[in-house]
This record gives C-alpha cells, structure tokens and sequence, in this order.
C-alpha cells in the first residue's frame, strides 16, 4: 500500500499517503479492501504454487522441467474455497451459521473497543454462557410443551440465560478495572482459562453426560434447537436477523444516545468523562458488561443452533471475534461485512480440506493473508487517525479507532 | 495454538501431503477394490506418532492390500465432527465413513440414522446402528501387562540403555492426559498389573489436563522420578513426549501407549521399555476389509489382549535384553488374564 519511491521523500510521502487513507471515503475503503483481497489471492497463489514443488505426491497436477512434479494447483484451492462457502444452499448456510456466531463474538469485542477497553475474553464469557443455557434449556425442556409454543418460551429463555452468565462473567474485569485498577486485558485473558477450567470441570465431574469418554452434556431436545432455514444445514435465519438488529442498535446505541456517548468517553478518557459529571467507573463496568452479554449470547446460540449441546472444545469463535472487530474498524456495522468473510474462509477451508489434498496448515496460511492484507490499511487507517492525521479526523474520537 | 498446529504439521505435513493426493486415485497397486473411504480423524490428528496416525497406518495398509481410495478429513474441534461426518455420509462416491475417536459418538447416533444407506465405522465408542460398525479396545487388559512389567521391573536390579531402576524402593508411576473415563481404564489396568507384580508397590497417578502439553508432562513424571519411581506410563497422546524426556533426565524408564513408541518417537527409545500397543490401525484395517469383501457387519467389536488388539510391546532397545523370567512372568499373566483367572478391573472403583 505505501510507496516505494527511495530516498528522502519517501517519508512524507508515506504520511501524505497516511492523510489519504484516514480521509478515505467509505466507497474508497470499499475498494481499497477488494483490492487488498486481489492481492492476497495473488501471494496466497505464489504461494501453494511453490509448495506444491515441496510436498509430494502421485498425482501432480504440472511438472515443470528442472523443478519436478508441483502437487498443487492454486486456483483449484481457491475455487473450491468459494464453492465450498457459496456453493450450494447448505454451503450458503454454513456460512451464514458462521457469520452469526462471528457477528455476536466480533460486536461483543468491539462494544469493549468502542469504549477504549480491549476485552480478550469473549471466548470465556462465550464458554460459559453456552453451557449455562445448555443446563437450563435441558431442565426446562421437561417443563413445557413439546410443539413452537414450547419454543417460544425454552429459545428466549435460553438465550437471555446465556447473556446473564456471559454478562457476569464480563462484569468481573470491568468491575477488576474500574475499581482496582487492573488492567482488562490480563484480567480478561486469565479468565477465559477459569472459565474454560470450570465449564470442563462442572462437565466432566458434575453435570455431563456420563454415558460417554466425551466430556459433553447431553443433547438439548427439539424444543431448544432453532428451526433449520436451510435443508442440510443448522442454519437458522432467526438468529441471523438476530444478530444483524443487535449490530444496528448498538450502532444506534453510540452514534444516537447519550448513554452511549458517556459510555465511550468514559473508556477512553476517564477523568475527563469525571469532570464531564459522568460516573466513568460504573460506565466502565457497563461496557465490559454488555460486551460479555454479547459473548453469552454467542455460546447461547452456539448450542442451539450449531452443535445443541455444550462439549469441551468450544472453537475459537471468541478470538476471531476480536479479528473481525478490528477489521471493522470496531464499527458495528462493518462488523457485518467483516464476520460473513470470516465465515466463508472458515466454510471454504473446510471443503478444501475434505476435498483436496492440501494441507490444512497451508489453508489456514491462505486465510491469514487474506486476513492480514485487509486488515493492514484498516490498521494502519487507525494509527493514521489516532495520531491525528487526515482532515476530518479528532484524536478524542478515539473510540472508532 | 495455531503455532503448535504448524509445528506438527512440519511432521504431518509430508504424510498428509501424500495422501491426500492420493484422493481420486483408484486401482493403483496391489488389489483392484473401487471402494472410497473418508476417515474423519480426532482433534488430536496426524502427526501425533500415536493414536491417529495409527489409524492412518491401517487406511494406508488397505490401500495397498485392496488398491481402494480415501479422504482425509482432520477436524480442529469436535464441533467440526458432525460437519465432515455429514459431508461424507451425502457423498455418493464414499462406500464407508471411519470416524475416529470417542468425541464423534454423538454426532454418528444422528447421523448414522439420516444417512441409513452410508457405513459407518467407529473407533473407541459404541453407537447401536445398524449401519456403525463400533470397535473398542480392552484397554485395562494392555494396561495391565505393562504395568506388570512396571512392578517387576521396579522390585529388581535392572540396568539397559539410559535407564536403570532404583532399588531401594518399589514404586511406579502412571501419567495420564485427561481425567476421562477412557484414561481411567489405563490407570486402573495398570495399577492392578503392578500391585500383581508386588503387593505393597505403591502407584502414584496424576493427569496433564491436556493431550498436548509435554512440558506439564515432563513436570509431573520429574516429580515421580524424584522419589523414587522406576517406570512412569503414560496415557496421555502428545504430552507423553514430556514424561520421555523426564525419563531421559532421571536416567529412569518410561511406558510409552498407542504404537510401539521406542520406533514412532525413537529419540527415546533408550528408555521406552515398553507400550502399550492399541492396533487402532486394525480396527480401521478390518472396517475395511469388511466394506471389499462385502461383509461388512453392524455391531460390536470389542478387542482385548486374545484378539491382539492391545497387549505390551517390547521397547526396539530392550527386545532380547529383558531377564527371562520378567518375559515368562509377563506371558503368564497374559494367559491368566485371557483365560479369566485374572479378572482386570476398568475402573478405579474396582482396584
């Protein structure tokens, strides 16, 4: 992205360049990341190519005089990659099945972010909150109505269940911070390994399935899984739209509200939101809060809608979620775009590994410079901006950035 | 985590690479079969020198014995199990679906009754199917063999390769992954084939919490060895490398479990006694074989020490070398245990 004139201009051409991309206009940041993608199918091609000489195998695809049988062929990974995201109805579904636990880890992530707080423990909050609604819906099944009615009642139970431990468990770094002084991102990062230690521990020992070597609960009934969209896939639409209101009202909740405003300002600068006659620890407190409630409810809908029941071994939907927040610019709503590319490079990586001979390593390298190729002007449109370059830009807002 | 997966793929990679290439491939060599098979491995995959890359070693094997074809699919978290289980059971080219591993028992019960025209096989859980194939292991009755070896090991004078034992006292000690009914079996065989060794050895036991985790693993048998432990067994996938190493260090000796250890992880095999084989590559091996000849039967398989599916291999370094009465000792109880005059207990509560 930056230019590659030497000799002593080249520094201020490369913060001219950085003035440019903080000014971008979002039809510009649009193209900038198509491009972005472009060039990292281009390295990632390079790439298999090349290894594709290393590696061995029966059936090479080319032989190149001099250089031996290449396994490989790129385009063929990348085309199965996006046939095997967008291929079929089911394939359509299990990316969006993706996409909506991405959006909730992803805008509970930058809720924290938006107010300054950089809350590594969506995973946590998401661990527990997935097995708390798994034991609740399990009991409360035996209650009600084996039919939608039953539905209606176990879901919403389930998810709001969800929330509440997550936001709980959320709660403890913002209340370690605002109190004690403890900064959120160690907190947040030991806590996932209590919340993980105590969800396998209450598993295993306690409230699993005993029946089976696998530290699991049992499985949740018909009346707390969420109605399939799509034939072949858990995919269900509800949650879909769920996740896609929450993005726009917390969008709402910053851009309209003052509550919003007072919760942004007292992340990121709290003797000022002090002065300002706001309570900055309570607010801080909120944030982490409502960020872990978000993470709650991904592991609510996680054992719902993907694997209906809790098992040790949850993916790692809650450190992505911090990629896809920070390649929305922590913006709410460009959580959206960003999560559905998270999902369709896990989808598709997925089918190349079940289908070609690739390696699973070297698929996850291509998700990476996917990844890291639009992320970097993002990234680097943030330093941009936190440092005050650009027009339109003021370092107070630092909550986008 | 994902540096550690990168790191064993520096090892998986080469074999992965192989056969995945392979896909597509028919009537190579030896046989002429048209069968395909995906094999959905667990989370721990290949490149782990044990579990899974023993059934890998039985897919291979039929490869060349049948000339049949395969897909690999390795899941990075059991969530993804019932995605790849699906996707194979829909594929009409794929004759048999092998999944690998305790943590797909849930997923197959499911499917196994949606794809009701696909075969399935299953390692190390039990689905009641018509259409699953379930193979288990009596891994309590392996356990014990070793850890009968263990205890006679620890009550005597014996120096070989980089490790000789502590005479003063007699005492043994088992390490195991996670604390999970499966790994009991282990320990519970084991403790019971040492206390048939000696009856006031003592045994003590701890668990890494993890399968992959050989520095926690190296912690724990450093412990053992420090007060006195002769021989330290473990149950524990990767993190057994650590319990190899503390061997290494204590000049002590170490059980490995799965596949012959002293060959898969053979920088150790100066202190590898023994292991406890699993023949998860049989398992996978039969399935197969089934499916070609078209035998291919539901139900349980439940293979002990008579059927070879567990029993004790001697370590590559310590073949031969053993006192004559430890082999004639270790072969006695084998029969016991078959003949049932010694009851193995699979459990903690039964010891």
């Amino acid at each position: 992205m930056s230019d590659d004139d030497s000799g002593e201009g080249l520094r201020a051409q490369g913060l001219a360049a950085l003035d440019r991309l903080v000014d971008a206009t979002a039809a510009e940041r649009i193209a900038i990341s198509l491009a972005s993608l472009g060039f990292a199918i281009i390295v990632g091609t390079v790439l298999v190519f090349v290894s594709g000489f290393v590696a061995e195998c029966r059936d090479p695809f080319i032989y190149l005089p001099g250089l031996g049988f290449g396994c490989y062929n790129p385009l063929e990974v990348y085309w199965t990659m996006f046939i095997g995201s967008f291929g079929s109805m089911t394939d359509i579904g299990q990316t969006l099945l993706q996409t909506t636990l991405l959006l909730f880890t992803g805008l509970s992530v930058a809720v924290a972010f938006r107010a300054g707080l950089f809350n590594i423990g969506t995973q946590g909050q998401m661990v527990l909150g997935a097995l708390a609604t798994a034991l609740v819906v399990l009991e409360l099944a035996a209650y009600v109505p084996d039919n939608a009615a039953g539905m209606l009642i176990v879901i919403p139970v389930g998810v709001v269940v969800g929330g509440i431990v997550g936001g709980f468990w959320g709660m403890i770094p913002g209340l370690m911070k605002a109190y004690a002084n403890a900064h959120e991102v160690i907190t947040t990062i030991m806590l996932n390994f209590v919340a993980i230690g105590i969800a396998f521990w209450l598993v295993q020992v306690h409230v699993g399935d005993l029946t089976t070597d696998s530290v699991q609960t049992e499985s949740v009934p018909a009346v707390a899984r969420l109605p399939a969209t799509i034939s072949g896939s858990r995919f269900s639409v509800i949650a879909l739209i769920g996740a896609l209101l929450v993005a726009v009202g917390i969008y709402l909740l910053y851009k309209r509200t003052v509550i919003g405003y007072d919760l942004r300002t007292s992340g990121i600068q709290e003797s000022a939101a002090e002065y300002g006659g706001v309570n900055a620890k309570r607010n801080i407190v909120t944030s982490m809060t409502l960020s872990g409630v978000l993470g709650g409810i991904a592991g609510a809908i996680y054992v719902m809608m993907v694997q209906y029941r809790w098992q040790a071994g949850i993916p790692p939907l809650g450190f992505d979620g911090i990629a896809v927040s920070i390649l929305a610019g922590n913006n709410p709503i460009g959580v959206i775009p960003a999560a559905l590319l998270f999902g369709s490079l896990k989808t598709g990586s997925v089918a190349v590994d079940l289908s070609l001979g690739v390696p699973g390593e070297l698929v996850e390298v291509l998700r990476g410079l996917i990844i890291l190729f639009i992320a970097m002007p993002e990234f680097f449109r943030m330093i941009g901006k936190r440092f005050g370059y650009g027009n339109g830009s003021v370092v107070t807002d630092g909550g986008e950035a | 985590m994902q540096r550690r997966t990168f790191l064993t793929s520096v090892g998986a990679g080469a074999t992965a690479g192989l056969a995945g290439c392979l896909v597509g491939e028919g009537d190579d060599d030896g046989g002429e079969s048209d069968i395909t098979v995906g094999i959905i491995y667990s989370t721990g995959g290949l490149g782990d020198e044990s579990f899974n890359d023993m059934a890998f070693a039985g897919i291979e094997q039929a490869e060349e014995d049948f000339g049949i074809s395969y897909q690999n699919a390795e899941p990075d978290e059991p969530a993804d199990m019932n995605d790849m289980q699906r996707q194979f059971a829909s594929d009409e080219d794929i004759d048999l679906v092998c999944c690998i591993g305790f943590d797909h028992e849930t997923d197959l019960a499911e499917n196994a009754e949606e794809y009701d025209d696909q075969r399935f096989a299953l390692v190390d859980a039990v689905v009641e199917a018509d259409n699953v194939a379930n193979y288990t292991f009596r891994e309590h009755e392996g356990s014990f063999q070793v850890g009968h070896l263990a205890g006679l090991l620890s009550t005597m004078d014996y120096a070989h390769g980089a490790g000789e034992t502590n005479t003063d006292e007699s005492r043994v000690g088992f390490v195991g992954g996670q604390e999970i009914a499966l790994i009991e079996r282990f320990e519970a065989g084991y403790i019971a084939g040492a206390q048939h060794a000696d009856d006031g050895i003592e045994t003590p036991s701890a668990y890494a919490g993890s399968w992959n985790d050989p520095a926690t693993g190296q912690e724990i048998a450093t412990g053992m060895y420090d007060e006195g432990a002769d021989v330290v067994f473990h149950a524990a996938g990767g993190t057994g490398g650590g319990v190899f190493q503390a061997a290494q260090s204590a000049g002590r000796f170490a059980i490995g479990v799965d596949d012959d250890q002293s060959i898969s992880a053979e920088e150790f095999s100066d202190v590898i006694v023994a292991s406890m084989v699993k023949r998860v590559d049989t398992a996978v091996y039969e399935s197969i074989e089934a499916v070609v000849n078209d035998e291919f039967e539901s139900g349980m398989n439940d293979l002990g020490l008579e059927d070879e599916g567990v029993g004790a291999t001697i370590g590559q370094d310590f073949d031969g070398d053993l006192p004559d009465d430890v082999i004639d000792a270790l072969a006695d109880s084998r029969e016991a245990i078959i003949d049932g005059d010694i009851d193995v207990p699979d459990n903690l509560d039964d010891l």
